[in-house]
Order: structure tokens, then C-alpha cells, then sequence
């Protein structure tokens, strides 16, 4: 639905005009981010996964550099079997790897833990699936320009659950949707590149992650306060974006980020003019 | 219940004195425009031997009972010929009036919240009114003369910026606004999202605007009263009016079906189709249109029966992959019936909808929401003494809301039809209102309304754990919505919840001399009605919601005190006016809420409450070359939602917060310059603080992405820069008009004429090239000149 809210402004856009003004922003204390977003490559064979923990600060709004955390003492914790999977930043730039490469497994909840500045930081989280694509192709259609560049992607829905997916169109352009609409049917949409997102012809990467329902909300509110949607004047009242790990040493120095385990289908497209 | 009591002890008591005293005879009659036959709303009746007068009602009807003998009397218009005449008053008289308009004088009158001397005296105060003259000639963007656009000239009246649909009245929010179009419920009032209001000027009669001090027979929303009423139509010759502008073209067609019996109205404006688009892509649409017509036909002096609609609809499409289509539709039948020459009463039956539907073809769905309403309304005028008049009657409005239906817009799209529940409500009220002069000083007015709310069983409603339908994660410190434990299904009949108000209406006026007077007012409002939007202003995608269970109604205490005063003979008027106002109810939403298609609102809202108050000025000149008038308002417009308990922070730490409609400074200018018989000058300036808003107080970095962070605890707590512009128009009407049928006016404007980018928002986000953050201002209207032709034949 996001897309909607985007059409609704053009009438708007086209008398309105933009331009980069200086604006003197309130500062914030500096809070942990973590980022612990995995994802499981089922179609691959073998399986693989990506469970890479990336840590780093909050800062203020016009600094230009994102300072990285390298002295956290980062493990995961298999909750059925009390296994614990050390992660290290050997190269010193804020991304831990565990030390053993493992993936995660079906029905199991896994705890991640943090301890940056004595303060110790915990998230749970357990691998949401996901279906194959049944078929990702370039479409001819356009949107308002004229100029768009249309990707259809088709998908089978879960009749039995709930679900919600992650759609990344690669270059950072990410799309949340729940099956609400769709439960149980083959379902198809068309993603559409600006003019000046793509340069044709490219190769583009895409990526359906099956996500929890918090945070596919998380996702929608935090793509929306990026600036991938939305604008005046119908822009929501921004808020805070609390994730779902916790400072269990401090509750009020909340860390932002997510811990999320999703199994993820990739399909490479060429794109062509 | 005790307020019930006490205002039918009041009013028996009066009622008891009414039937003494001496002989006293009743003229009444009805006031016409002599040129059209249209009746005239607001016309002073005035005695001057007695000090003594009243004013002419929606319907133009008048009725005054004094004691027998030979008066003067004096009928006065502004804009019309005062007429004078000595009536001798020996028997019941039924006597209309025909005002000429001053086409001699050319000023006419640029605003009129005074209507003469007379209402310095009546109780009624926080009220504007605007003539369509003036609201065509106030310069507009694009040359569109727009209702809307005008009263956020006045004083205690603003909106959320450019391109922004609704107004807010005194730090209200847009849904608390009652929008009446020939007394039928406007839910949606403008076109394009808000870059025209929905009204056709030239069908308009008369516009009010009721801020505070509402009267009784007005309910079912909180901050304020638009009253519009439609022309009747010509009831003497055929006449054609029309404009031709640079983003639509207006025709009118009004003449009499049988003179002095009946008459008809029907008007048209359509923008021109693909509106803006076409620069882009040909395959692209983009128009509005509007529809009004109007019959009347009077059967006799008693009788008299309205048949009116209003059709409007916008529609916007790309390509067919993206089609949005919305609009208000309403039908109403009325009739005026004199039960006698003291008792005037008006039956409505009136149907009305919005409806928003929607096409997205890439997603694969076709989206239609609505609401319908059904609106019976009986209303009484009773005219029982000079210095004694009753208003009372009966409201009902049974309301369909459908949240939303989805289909599947072709075959291979995957999409499941189905379906938001639907909600039904039914409102009725009842009032009653005494306008009763004490002395000549003094004048009361008191009364009150009862209303009641019912939502009425839909086919499914969620339970809740605790009836809690939003829980707060203590852990995670942050309100989630909760799965609902249950589901009861209803019957249409049965009442979900029921809800009763009392809502007193107090006002008075206080005469220290001829010239001046003191008024202050109290009312109490209760709306049942809320518009889901957590967005600075609303959208045309944005749902009513009924109250019920889980969303109480919203009730509020207004008080108002005003001193008002008339210079030089009327030639000045100034005004000012405090205002405070309390809202209990207001509702907010949990961080993250998504408000569309969602089936169970009650998961993401949390109950608060609202306050307004503020300082209003009004300096007015209303005659000679130059007119026009300097409004400031002083105003705090805030809210607050607490925890439910202890451990939950609420919205903004349960601390007050600026709604977003709060303007701390709102300044605005209007002149007029009759420079001669062809050329007329007319100009506005505005200066504003800037909206509320809310800049981030750091920035992270999560999956590539580059997201700013907001403290929830300073909610708009930030402004954007002040606003200001400064607006000219000129109209010239060719000399060669006084000799023949069709006359013709030119009007000349210039919008934002220094070019002033004033900020419609402030957005925060990353260049795609550079990688740095960046805050971009938006701002939708720089200098846009227009031209538009107006003719009348």
C-alpha cells in the first residue's frame, strides 16, 4: 500500500518544487545499533546463510561518518540445546562473524547477546520460511513517467499461516507485504525502477525473505521514515523505532536494530532496455 | 438530566409571561432580492421607535410580534438599499419585502460579520460571514475563487499549508468541522487533495461560519460550523452565469419554471481533463467536477418545497495502472411549512456520501471505501414575542461506513475479494433554544441539546484479553496492537454501545452603548464521528470511524468572551475575542500505527485529550474606496495522551504536546481598492509560524539503509520556517457593460507575488549520489499568476 501514498502526491509534486535547505537539528545521546539480520539461502546447494552482526552508533543527523563498534563481545545462543556460537570482528570494522559458520535451523529459537560498555543487550529470534518464486521477469509497463523500468514478480502464497514478506529490489530498495490479501493464491505485482535508479542494461539481484509480523511492521515504519515513501503533507508523524532487542542492564539506553532469522529466495534478472 | 430540568423550568416560566400584557399584532413575511426573486438570509428587520427588530432566517422568513400601531421601519442589507417605510400595524400583516442592490455605490461590502448594528446586540458572536462577491475577488491560486481558501483569512482559522485539504478552527482538528451544504453533511471539501475546495461559488448564496457559541440546532462536530446555502435559482428572468480559469470553467443556467412559483438552478464546473498531466504523459487523467442543481416551487404563502443535489467527484489516473476516484454525493428534499405567521418550520430528508475507490494495477486490486448517511431533520422557528423567539427540532442521521472492499482487478491477480467489516451508527438529537431579549441591554440566548449515539451491531467484532485492545511490552518498552481472543457477531439491531450528552448552549450580549457591546458564550459539543489520519493533514484515503466500543465520543467545552465595537458610524468595526476550549477523547495513534485497510482500529489507538485557547482581533473597514480587513489570532492548540497506568509512557511521555495544527502567530491582511469604475485592487498578506514538526535527533545506518531518528519525547515540538506571502489580484469590468445584456469581468492575479518558498514540509533523507544526509524543503506554490473570465447574461 505504501506505493499508494506516493501517487497520491503528484498532483502536488508538479507545482511544488524541492530544494536542500540548512536546518539545525536537535543532537541525541548516541545509542547502539545492532543489526542482526540473517537469512538463509534454502535454494542454494549446499544451503548457505548469511549471519553477519553488524554493530555501530547512532550519531547525529548531519554527521558524515557512522562510528562502528569493534569492542563488543557478541554471542548467539541456541535456546534448545544451550549451544553457544561465538562471533568475532577480526577485521575490526564493525561486522562479527561467527567463528564456527553455521545455519540456523528450523523451529529453534536462538538468543542474541551484545555486551558493549558493561551494559548487556539480548534479542530471541526463530527462522520465519519462505516460498520459492515461481517466476521474476522484466515487464514493459510504465508508471508516471513514462521512463519506469517494471520487474513482475510472482510467488505461492501459505494458505495455512500468516504471512509476511521482504522483498529486496537490490540498490536498497526494499518492499514489505503481508498475504492478507492474497492467503493462499499465486500472487503476482509489479516493483518499478525510477529513471534514474537503474542504469539499463544491469543485473539485479532480488531477494523474498519470509519475516515475523513485528518485524514486518518494524520494516514498513522504518523504510518509511528513510525517505523510500511518503512526503508532504501526508507524511505520518515520525517516532521512534524500537526494535526487539533490549538493554537487560539499563532498560532506558534502548539499543535500535533488529534481530531477525529469515529464510530468503534469490533470483538474478538481466535487465535490459 | 439536570440541565434538561432546568431549561424547561426556564422555559415554562417564560412561556407563562408570554400570554399578558398588551395587545400585540405579528408581521412577518419573507425578503427577496428584487432582481432574482432569491430569498435573502440575515436581513435586518429593524424598529427603530421600538428598539426593536429581527433578522430574516435560512429561508429568508421573518416574523416579529409588537404592539399595535404606526412604526417606521427599516430593512437593511448590506450590499442592498436600506428600505424605509411607516407601516401602520392594525392587524396580523403579512408583508414581503424586495431589496434592490446597491449597484450605484459600487463597494460593496467585503465582509460582513457585522450585519449592521443590529447584531452588535445579538448574542451570537464567534461567527463570520462572507459574501461571494468578496470571496471571488480575494486573489486565489490558479484564479480558482474558493470558499475554503477565503475563511482562512479570518481570524481563529488556518490550515495545514498549500496543498492541504480542510481548515482548522481554533486549534481543531479538520474532521471537526461541520460542513453543511443546503443543511446536508459534506464529508470531503475539496478537490485534487486539497488544492480547491468542493464549493462552485457561483451557486452559492450565503456562507457562514459559526466558531464558537453554536447555536443548538448544530451538532455532531466540535471546533465549527461552515453553513452554506445554494441559490434557489432565478424567479424572474433567465440567466446564464459563468467563468472561464485556468483550471476549470463554470456554467450556471438559473431562470423561473413559474414566475413567483417556481424556479430552477443547475451548475456545472469541470477542471479541464488531464489537469497538469498531460506535460508528462498523454496516457495520464487527471480532472474534477462539480454538479449542482436546485427546484423550488411555492405552493402558497406556507408552503414552500427545495429539491436539491450536489454531485462532485475527482478522478486521477496513470496509465490504468493507477486509478483513484473520489467524491460526495448529496440529495435533499426540503419544505418550509408556516404552521402561522409565528411558526416557521423546515422538514430535510437528505442522503449524502463520500465515497473513495481505488485501481492499482501492479498490486493487482481494485480498493472502494465509503460512507453513506440518511439525515431526517425537522427544525422549528417560533417567533413568540418580540424579545422571544424558540428554536427548536429534531435530528436523526443513520450512518453506513464501509472501511474498505477489495477485489481482484483481473484475472491473474492473485488477490482474494474480501471485505472490512462494515459499521452502522444511528445519532439523534433533539434541541430546544430560547433568543430572548431582557432588556435593552441584555439579550440571552440559552439552550440545549440531547444527543444520542448508538452503534448498531455489525457482522463481526473483535474481543479483546482484559477488553484491552492495545497492550504496552513492558519489556520492549512500546505499544503493540493485541490479538484479538475473540470474535462476537451481531445482528443489525442489537446496540454495540450506547451514548447520551447534554450539550448546554449558553450565549449573551451586553449592550454598554449603541456602538459597542460585550458577548460571551459557552457551549458544549459532542462528536461521534472520527476521522483515522496520522498524518499532518487529511487525505482523501483517510476513514470515518463510528464510536462504540473501544473509541469514546469526543466532548467539548467551549468558552468565549468578545468585546465588539462599531467606529465612525459602522464605518469601522473592531473585535476581539478569547477563546478556551477542552476536549476530552481526542484520540492518537501507537508509534508505527498503520491506519490503512486496517480491520481492527481499536489495536492501534490510544485514548487523550485535546486543549485550544487563544486571542482573536478583527479590525475592519467596511465602506469607502478602500476596505478590507487585518485579522490576528494568538493561539496554543495541544494535546495530551498519558499512560493508561503507571508503567506506560503514553504519547510524548504523557506530557502536552502541539497538535499539528497549532499556530502560535497568525496574521492576515486583506484590502480591497476601487481605484474607478473599471479597475479594482484587491490584495492579502499572511504571516503564520510555521507548522509543527518533527526533525530527527540523530541518524543510523540498517540494511544499507539511512534512517534518522526521532526522541518521542519532544512530538512536534519542532516548527518548520514561518509562512508568509503576499497575494494581489485586479479585476477589471469593461466600461462597455453598462449598456448591454452580457457583462463581463476580468480578474487578474498574482499569487505569492515575491515568490516566497514557503515550506510545506521538511523531509529528511539520504542523496542517492553523494550519500549524505540531506534536509530538503518541499514547497508546492511559488509565484502563480492567473487569469480568469467571469460573465453573467
Amino acid at each position: 500500500m505504501k506505493k499508494i501514498t506516493v501517487f497520491l502526491f503528484l498532483s502536488t509534486f508538479l507545482f511544488s518544487c524541492e530544494e536542500v535547505v540548512d536546518i539545525k537539528v536537535p543532537s541525541g545521546e548516541p545509542k547502539l545499533v545492532i543489526e542482526a539480520v540473517f537469512e538463509v539461502f534454502f535454494d542454494d546447494i549446499p544451503i548457505t546463510a548469511y549471519t553477519e552482526v553488524k554493530l555501530s552508533l547512532s550519531t547525529d543527523y548531519f554527521e558524515e561518518d557512522i562510528p562502528i563498534v569493534t569492542s563488543a563481545i557478541v554471542t548467539l545462543k541456541n535456546l534448545s540445546d544451550g549451544v553457544i556460537i561465538d562471533f568475532e570482528d577480526l577485521d575490526l570494522d564493525g561486522n562479527y562473524l561467527p567463528v564456527i559458520s553455521f545455519i540456523p535451523e528450523d523451529n529453534i529459537e536462538y538468543e542474541l547477546s551484545v555486551i558493549y560498555n558493561n551494559e548487556i543487550y539480548k534479542g530471541i529470534a526463530s527462522k520465519i520460511r519462505t516460498p520459492k518464486f515461481i517466476n521474476v521477469e522484466q515487464g514493459v509497463k510504465t508508471l508516471f513517467s513514462g521512463k519506469e523500468t517494471e520487474v513482475i514478480v510472482e510467488f505461492p502464497d501459505d494458505a495455512n499461516k500468516q504471512n509476511f514478506y521482504l522483498f529486496n529490489f537490490s540498490k536498497n530498495f526494499y518492499l514489505s507485504i503481508e498475504d492478507r490479501f492474497f492467503n493462499g493464491s499465486n500472487y503476482n505485482f509489479s516493483f518499478f525502477y525510477q529513471e534514474d535508479e537503474v542504469e539499463l542494461p544491469t543485473n539485479v539481484k532480488i531477494k523474498m525473505s519470509g519475516v515475523s509480523r513485528n518485524y514486518y511492521t518494524y520494516f514498513r515504519v522504518l523504510a518509511n521514515q528513510s525517505g523510500q515513501s511518503g512526503g508532504a503533507p501526508f507524511q505520518t508523524i515520525p517516532s521512534s523505532l524500537l526494535g526487539n532487542i533490549i538493554n537487560t542492564t539499563n532498560t532506558k539506553n534502548f539499543p535500535l536494530g533488529y534481530f531477525h532469522i529469515a529464510e530468503t529466495d534469490t533470483y538474478n534478472l538481466s535487465l535490459i532496455e | 438530566m439536570y440541565y434538561l430540568k432546568k431549561t424547561l423550568f426556564l422555559l415554562t416560566l417564560f412561556f407563562s409571561f408570554c400570554f399578558y400584557g398588551q395587545e400585540k399584532l405579528t408581521i412577518s413575511g419573507i425578503v427577496y432580492d428584487q432582481a432574482s426573486n432569491e430569498t435573502l438570509i440575515g436581513v435586518s428587520v429593524y424598529f427603530p421607535d421600538l428598539k426593536s427588530g429581527t433578522s430574516t432566517n435560512e429561508y429568508g422568513f421573518y416574523s416579529i410580534t409588537i404592539p399595535k400601531g404606526n412604526y417606521k421601519i427599516s430593512i437593511n442589507y448590506l450590499g442592498y438599499k436600506t428600505i424605509n417605510e411607516n407601516i401602520s400595524l392594525s392587524k396580523k400583516t403579512s408583508k414581503d419585502f424586495y431589496l434592490f442592490e446597491d449597484t450605484e455605490n459600487l463597494d460593496e461590502i467585503v465582509i460582513e460579520t457585522n450585519i449592521e448594528k443590529l447584531n452588535i446586540k445579538t448574542p451570537q458572536m464567534s461567527v463570520n460571514k462572507l459574501s461571494v462577491k468578496t470571496i471571488k475577488q480575494i486573489p486565489v491560486v490558479l484564479g480558482e475563487a474558493d470558499i475554503i481558501k477565503s475563511i482562512i483569512l479570518l481570524p481563529g482559522v488556518t490550515s495545514a499549508g498549500e496543498g492541504a485539504s480542510g481548515f482548522n478552527v481554533r486549534g481543531g482538528s479538520a474532521d471537526q468541522n461541520l460542513i453543511l451544504l443546503d443543511e446536508a453533511i459534506v464529508f470531503n471539501s475539496s478537490h485534487v487533495f486539497g488544492l480547491f475546495s468542493v464549493f462552485n461559488p457561483d451557486v452559492i448564496k450565503d456562507v457562514q461560519l459559526y466558531k464558537g457559541g453554536i447555536p443548538a440546532r448544530y451538532g455532531g462536530r466540535l471546533s465549527s460550523v461552515l453553513d452554506i446555502y445554494q441559490k434557489d435559482g432565478n424567479n424572474k428572468n433567465f440567466k446564464i452565469t459563468g467563468g472561464i480559469g485556468l483550471v476549470s470553467s463554470r456554467l450556471v443556467l438559473e431562470g423561473p419554471i413559474k414566475k413567483k412559483k417556481s424556479s430552477f438552478l443547475i451548475g456545472g464546473r469541470s477542471s479541464y481533463a488531464h489537469l497538469f498531466l498531460p506535460l508528462i504523459n498523454n496516457d495520464n487523467e487527471a480532472y474534477f467536477y462539480d454538479l449542482n442543481s436546485k427546484i423550488n416551487y411555492r405552493f402558497d404563502k406556507k408552503n414552500n418545497l427545495f429539491f436539491s443535489t450536489y454531485f462532485g467527484k475527482d478522478v486521477f489516473g496513470i496509465n490504468e495502472s493507477f486509478i483513484a476516484k473520489y467524491g460526495n454525493n448529496v440529495v435533499n428534499i426540503r419544505w418550509n411549512h408556516l404552521f402561522s405567521d409565528k411558526l416557521f418550520s423546515n422538514l430535510s430528508l437528505i442522503y449524502s456520501d463520500y465515497f473513495y475507490g481505488l485501481t492499482i494495477d501492479f498490486v493487482g486490486f481494485e480498493w472502494d471505501s465509503g460512507i453513506t448517511n440518511y439525515n431526517l431533520k425537522y427544525d422549528f422557528d417560533h417567533y413568540i414575542k418580540d424579545n422571544f423567539k424558540l428554536s427548536y427540532g429534531i435530528n436523526n442521521i443513520y450512518t453506513k461506513f464501509n472501511p474498505g472492499e477489495i477485489l481482484p482487478n483481473r484475472e491473474d491477480s492473485g488477490i482474494l475479494p474480501s471485505k472490512l467489516t462494515d459499521k452502522y451508527a444511528n445519532e439523534f438529537a433533539a434541541y430546544l433554544e430560547a433568543s430572548h431579549k431582557i432588556n435593552s441591554h441584555f439579550t440571552l440566548r440559552y439552550g440545549i441539546r440531547y444527543s444520542n449515539f448508538s452503534r448498531l451491531g455489525q457482522n463481526e467484532i473483535n474481543t479483546y484479553e482484559n477488553n484491552s485492545p492495545v497492550i504496552f511490552n513492558q519489556t520492549l518498552q512500546k505499544y503493540e496492537s493485541a490479538i484479538a481472543n475473540g470474535v462476537e457477531i451481531y445482528k443489525r439491531s442489537d446496540v454495540l454501545a450506547s451514548f447520551n450528552n447534554f450539550e448546554p448552549r449558553v450565549s449573551f450580549s451586553f449592550l454598554l452603548n449603541d456602538y459597542t457591546s460585550l458577548k460571551a458564550s459557552y457551549n458544549r459539543m459532542s462528536q461521534y464521528l472520527h476521522l483515522l489520519s496520522n498524518t499532518a493533514s487529511p487525505t482523501p484515503l483517510d476513514i470515518w470511524a463510528p464510536s462504540g466500543t473501544f473509541i469514546k465520543p469526543q466532548i467539548l467545552d467551549q468558552y468565549a468572551i468578545g468585546y465588539f465595537k462599531d467606529i465612525k458610524d459602522a464605518q469601522y468595526s473592531f473585535e476581539t475575542e478569547v477563546f478556551y476550549k477542552d476536549i476530552q477523547n481526542r484520540i492518537d495513534y501507537i508509534n508505527g500505527a498503520n491506519l490503512v485497510a486496517n480491520n481492527y482500529i481499536e489495536t492501534v489507538i490510544l485514548n487523550g485529550k485535546a486543549r485550544a485557547y487563544g486571542l482573536e482581533v478583527l479590525l475592519k473597514k467596511n465602506e469607502g474606496k478602500v476596505k478590507g480587513w487585518v485579522s490576528y489570532t494568538l493561539s496554543k492548540s495541544e494535546q495530551i495522551t498519558t499512560g493508561r497506568n503507571e508503567n506506560e509512557p503514553g504519547i510524548n511521555n504523557s506530557k502536552w504536546y502541539n497538535t499539528p495544527y497549532d499556530k502560535t502567530h497568525d496574521l492576515s491582511i486583506n484590502l480591497s481598492y476601487e481605484l474607478n469604475k473599471k479597475w479594482k485592487l484587491s490584495s492579502n498578506f499572511l504571516l503564520q509560524t510555521g507548522q509543527p514538526t518533527n526533525y530527527p535527533v540523530g541518524q543510523y545506518q540498517l540494511q544499507g539503509l539511512n534512517i534518522p531518528i526521532y526522541d518521542d519525547n519532544r512530538r512536534n515540538a519542532d516548527r518548520l520556517p514561518s509562512y508568509h506571502r503576499l497575494d494581489l489580484s485586479a479585476t477589471l469590468t469593461p466600461t462597455k457593460n453598462r449598456d448591454r445584456k452580457w457583462q463581463g469581468e476580468w480578474v487578474f492575479g498574482f499569487y505569492n507575488i515575491y515568490n516566497r518558498k514557503n515550506a510545506a514540509s521538511i523531509s529528511f533523507t539520504q542523496n542517492q549520489e553523494t550519500y549524505r544526509n540531506e534536509a530538503i524543503k518541499t514547497s508546492i506554490f511559488g509565484l502563480v499568476p492567473s487569469i480568469t473570465y467571469n460573465f453573467k447574461i
